[in-house]
């Protein structure tokens, strides 16, 4: 189980700087209206039943609750790597194993301190505030939906003095903007993460294959994406080659192949991500019986 | 023309026979993916105040 502690700004003492202004966006998410409030991932909430900070008397609540929850499945990994010097540079990777509509999902990523000794007023009694939310350092539109895909959200910021660096950690979660479900969350301790993932000498945040050594960083397509890991060489997926054929040089071969795969995926729907982008022959707003003509009318003036 | 209508004709007939591999595979993928899915960790927001 992973939380952070967001701290109402009317119930922070003057000298305490718990309270942060982002309580109030994150608050309103949910409709908080008064503390302690408890909203388990996005979409479970408990209101009141404990001295603040103690959750000891709703232990049996939140046993219920985590129960319910956990090993639910998912198509998200998260996985958050980087380098902490004066600043913390975070590269977080979320990766998916099954197909989900990305409709509404965001990745949010945190910036908490954990084990901060702290009396807490309510509960008259010391013990450690755990993972208080120092910052809220970005929401970010996840653009991937399919099994196999993954995408990299990166940044900085800067420590405080007045923090612990050793307690300091990344949070990141996806979640949906409409239903406020929680689809997974990680978090790394800021000092845990590792800023060269594939150990070829170039930093994840400049590295385009994060995961696979490649120091020359060889890209002939020039799509940012390295040949090592590229997926669509986009010299040969080429408008119209919806085949990825390509003849011994290893020039695009555009044929009969390609007529069948487009008329398929008009009956089935389904294709993958190197043709969707060859598969608008004529260029218009759809995909359809139009393109098939446009495609055989392109082969046989090439043939010709 | 007459070799356009053709075409369309032979594609349409072609695009059939590749369902019976297609769902084959569809099926198997199903469970290969339903295998290996992640698991989600418990994410909590605690609204709190130190008074």
């Amino acid at each position: 189980m992973i939380n952070i502690e967001w701290h109402n700004p009317s119930f922070t003492p003057g000298n305490s700087d718990f309270d942060i202004p982002e309580y109030s966006a994150r608050g309103s998410m949910y409709g908080v209206s008064g503390i302690p409030h408890t909203q388990w991932n996005g979409v479970e909430e408990t209101v009141g039943g404990y001295a603040n900070g103690n959750w000891e008397a709703f232990i049996g609540t939140f046993t219920a609750l985590y129960n319910s929850m956990i090993d639910d499945d998912t198509p998200y990994a998260i996985e958050i790597n980087g380098y902490a010097g004066a600043d913390v540079s975070y590269d977080v990777t979320v990766s998916m194993d099954a197909d989900m509509s990305n409709s509404n999902q965001k990745v949010d990523i945190f910036v908490v301190e954990d084990n901060i000794w702290s009396y807490w007023t309510g509960a008259s009694q010391y013990h450690n505030a755990r993972n208080v939310a120092r910052d809220w350092l970005a929401t970010e539109d996840l653009n991937i939906s399919g099994s196999g895909e993954s995408e990299t959200f990166s940044g900085s910021f800067s420590l405080n003095d007045d923090w612990n660096s050793d307690s300091v950690r990344i949070i990141a979660i996806v979640q949906n903007y409409s239903s406020k479900q929680v689809y997974q969350v990680t978090q790394v301790n800021i000092n845990d993460m590792n800023p060269d993932i594939d150990d070829d000498g170039i930093l994840n945040g400049d590295d385009n294959c994060i995961d696979i050594y490649n120091p020359n960083q060889e890209d002939s397509d020039d799509d940012l994406i390295g040949d090592v890991c590229d997926p669509c060489d986009n010299l040969v997926y080429v408008l119209g080659n919806l085949s990825g054929d390509a003849n011994n040089l290893g020039d695009p071969v555009l044929d009969i192949m390609d007529i069948l795969t487009l008329v398929d995926f008009l009956i089935t729907g389904e294709s993958h991500e190197c043709q969707d982008p060859v598969m608008n022959i004529n260029d218009d707003e759809h995909i359809n019986i139009v393109d098939v003509i446009a495609l055989v009318q392109i082969i046989l003036n090439t043939s010709n | 023309m007459k070799k356009l209508m053709i075409m369309i004709i032979i594609t349409f007939g072609y695009s059939q026979r590749l369902d019976p591999i297609d769902i084959t595979m569809q099926e198997f993928e199903k469970i290969v993916y339903n295998a290996s899915r992640n698991s989600q960790k418990v994410f909590v927001e605690d609204f709190t105040g130190l008074q």
